[in-house]
């Protein structure tokens, strides 16, 4: 509510967004004085003068992008988000090549708690290409990574979290981050039970040294997790998930066995468990739990894949075939469904078909499926504001 | 317990000497809040009743009556100030926090602004920017409020723990036990330092607490040299705790000013339990350097700088035990990495005065001398 009224202040905000074109002639020469006075303001670091002139600047020549720019990112630079938001909001509306904007308007979205918009505009801006400075790759992917896992999707969270475990060292938000996305808890760090902060910061100790592949350390705080935690949900998960990544499968599949012996109905605990009974050769085994994965959760396409490979391990192929279409329509990109699929047509001697899922595999198998392809972010060099970590 | 902190320090912030004073009559008590279909008043009459109501501790009234002056002069400090005050004593601490971003930019040198905006962030669980505005806060001063440092001391000393930075928390909390503290205050925060545990108080779970506060009145027990009750107390949380991690350092550290020889030996339990434990390898390397067992004490360094490339201890210690086995330049080069990760460590710059002086480097031994003495200086000594 206050916030609201806040927004009714007749302060730079409402100046800006209530602004009209100045149709007076002289009003070319005026608004180019004012610009450059506004950048002069800028460039000595006079940021309450340049506030206020690019607000006359906007105000003169409402579709002036860079000023709505230079504000917006002064304003960020301040922590005053509400404000910056609406700015950036305009500059996007009126730039010519918005990328960049989108990513600060979903940071300033992700400081007022507006997740839904936030996300939004991630994707937006991923969809633009991703671009930005590495710094602004950085802040932006982190906090998408944290909307990620507010929104249930912790496998595309880690993704984009784990890339930055090896070039951002020991961040502690880093680990609080990975922590959350690898106990599935759908909260962002400003959110979750502050009684859970242990065993989140155990978890995600060990999910970031897991992901700069220092085994031993990830192990120490696994085993810290294990003896904690030992009945919290989703912990024997997660430490099924690390034993993955080392290809410690039995070991795995043990503790996947422990977290069903505690969420009985955990239906990533059984599809990871199968696909690790199947790495065991265990496919006997395999089988029924991915059938059991199927029936709970008949939309998750890692079930299908799963239940899927365990059919065509047990030489169900035409039921294989069946099992992995779905998954493909359920995840038409994932690299991992059109493999397996080439692998149960080839079987069954459909051999145009092997083929097509085959070139699907290869094309995408190095597609990234959250961030915008690499070759695509090339005009970081551009954005002139300097985001906060 | 935080709360209660935060509010005896609003009680000292009603008068914030940087807001411009409109012209007002502090003693009249008649103005009344506006209504719709009022009148408009002047911001003048506006920012005076809003003051009176604050003064006759009407609350709510003169939140309405300082939200209606800020929507006349949007950059009235006085109006700024005073209704984050307020927001903050009725939890309102994001509406708070959002005022106070801008009091800040309007009045940037102000202790007591950023100290409320970091307190604000540490409410609404923004710990990382809470962090950095209170400690911008101690760097702008007080303005004569103790109970406002003892405050922000307590908060930048449990996120400092809560951020990792385990040494530079103790270091604070030990200055603040010095000045007078509260001891029930400070025991859990110290706990959670000692114990390398980055959790805040709130944070504890129920079943940590025994083990946190026997660590903490532990810890705390070596400031007051009493070294009969320190190890009472130590004694006691290893025989209840002994295979939990960062125990045994605890204690360790504790003997390897007393004992060292118990010292080491808990310190190597402390590392079958807790294997990558930088702090372990730091302090055992430190006593073999004391004993001249400079190769043992190199072996340990280099894992610890292998394990925390970006921990100036580390490269202060292998610094040192290379230039005691006689390896002067690579010695060198470790204790100048030390400085310029933590330029404000003074061991490293009298390693690094000794280490230039040893080799002829006269001018740069002498810059560290002047490093010396600009560290030793009291206006570099924080004190709560």
């Amino acid at each position: 509510m206050y916030i609201l009224d806040m927004l009714l202040f007749p302060s730079l905000l409402v100046l800006l967004l209530t602004a009209q074109a100045n149709p007076q002639s002289s009003a070319q020469s005026s608004f180019e004085a004012l610009a450059k006075q506004a950048d002069a303001a800028r460039s000595a670091d006079r940021l309450d003068e340049a506030l206020t002139l690019y607000s006359k600047g906007v105000r003169l020549r409402p579709t002036w992008s860079d000023g709505w720019w230079s504000l917006g990112s002064i304003l960020y630079e301040q922590d005053r988000f509400l404000e910056a938001q609406e700015v950036f909001r305009r500059f996007v509306a009126t730039a010519p090549k918005p990328g960049p904007g989108f990513a600060f308007l979903a940071l300033c979205e992700y400081e007022t708690r507006d997740y839904d918009g936030s996300l939004k505009h991630f994707q937006s801006w991923a969809k633009s290409g991703s671009p930005g400075n590495d710094a602004l790759i950085d802040v932006a992917g982190f906090h998408w990574a944290l909307l990620l896992t507010r929104e249930s999707k912790f496998e595309q969270a880690l993704y984009l979290l784990a890339a930055k475990a090896g070039k951002l060292g020991d961040k502690p938000a880093l680990a609080e981050a990975m922590g959350l996305a690898s106990l599935r808890m759908a909260n962002v760090p400003e959110d979750y039970p502050p009684l859970k902060r242990e065993v989140v910061w155990l978890a995600g100790e060990a999910a970031v040294y897991s992901a700069r592949q220092d085994y031993s350390r990830s192990d120490e705080y696994a085993q810290r997790l294990a003896t904690r935690y030992p009945g919290e949900a989703n912990v024997h998960y997660f430490l099924g998930t690390l034993l993955g990544f080392q290809k410690r499968f039995p070991e795995a599949a043990e503790e996947y066995k422990k977290e069903l012996q505690i969420s009985p109905q955990n239906v990533p605990a059984m599809v990871e468990l199968a696909l690790v009974q199947l790495e065991n050769y265990k496919s006997d085994e395999a089988l029924p739990v991915a059938e059991r994965a199927v029936i709970l959760e008949p939309k998750n396409a890692r079930a299908h894949l799963a239940y899927g490979k365990a059919l065509l391990a047990t030489e169900h192929l035409s039921e294989a075939a069946h099992e992995l279409e779905l998954a493909k329509e359920l995840a038409p990109e994932s690299p991992l469904v059109r493999s397996a699929l080439a692998n149960a047509y080839l079987r069954l001697g459909r051999t145009q078909e092997a083929k097509r899922e085959s070139e699907a595999f290869i094309s995408l198998q190095e597609k990234e499926e959250v961030l915008a392809p690499v070759e695509n972010k090339g005009d970081a060099s551009k954005n002139k504001v300097r985001p906060k970590p | 317990m935080i709360t209660g902190i935060s509010l005896l320090m609003l009680a000292l912030l009603v008068s914030p000497h940087q807001a411009a004073s409109p012209g007002q009559n502090p003693g009249s008590k008649q103005s009344k809040p506006a209504h719709a279909g009022q009148k408009t008043r002047s911001f003048e009459e506006v920012a005076k009743a809003a003051n009176e109501a604050r003064e006759a501790d009407r609350d709510d009234d003169a939140i309405k009556l300082y939200q209606e002056g800020l929507k006349l002069r949007p950059e009235w400090q006085e109006g700024l100030w005073y209704l984050s005050t307020l927001l903050y004593q009725k939890e309102r601490f994001a509406d708070s926090r959002d005022l106070l971003r801008r009091f800040v930019t309007l009045e940037p040198k102000t202790g007591p602004g950023w100290a409320l905006l970091g307190m604000s962030e540490y409410q609404t669980r923004d710990y990382s920017r809470a962090l950095d505005h209170l400690k911008h806060a101690m760097r702008n001063g007080w303005e004569g409020r103790k109970e406002l440092a003892q405050s922000v001391f307590y908060f930048v000393s449990v996120l400092l723990t809560r951020f990792e930075q385990y040494d530079d928390s103790m270091t604070m909390l030990f200055a603040m036990m010095k000045s007078g503290e509260q001891p029930d205050l400070i025991v859990e925060p110290t706990g959670l330092a000692a114990l390398h545990l980055p959790l805040l108080p709130s944070e504890v779970p129920p079943d940590r607490r025994e083990l946190i506060g026997m660590a903490g009145q532990g810890a705390l027990s070596i400031e007051h040299h009493n070294q009969a009750e320190t190890e009472r107390l130590f004694g006691a949380m290893v025989a209840s705790y002994p295979n939990e991690p960062g125990v045994h350092f605890l204690y360790g550290a504790y003997l390897m000013d007393v004992r060292p020889e118990d010292g080491i030996r808990e310190m190597r339990r402390e590392l079958e339990i807790s294997p990558s434990h930088v702090g372990a390898r730091l302090r055992l390397a430190e006593e073999y350097i004391k004993e001249q067992k400079f190769e043992e004490a190199l072996g340990l360094a280099e894992e610890a700088v292998k394990l925390a490339p970006e921990t100036a201890p580390a490269h202060m210690v292998l610094g040192e035990a290379l230039t005691g086995k006689g390896e002067a330049a690579r010695g060198l080069a470790e204790l100048e990495t030390a400085r310029n990760q933590a330029p404000e460590s003074a061991r490293t710059h009298w390693d690094l005065l000794r280490a230039y002086t040893s080799a002829g480097r006269s001018a740069d031994a002498k810059r560290e001398k002047e490093e010396i003495e600009k560290l030793s200086r009291p206006e570099s000594q924080q004190e709560p």
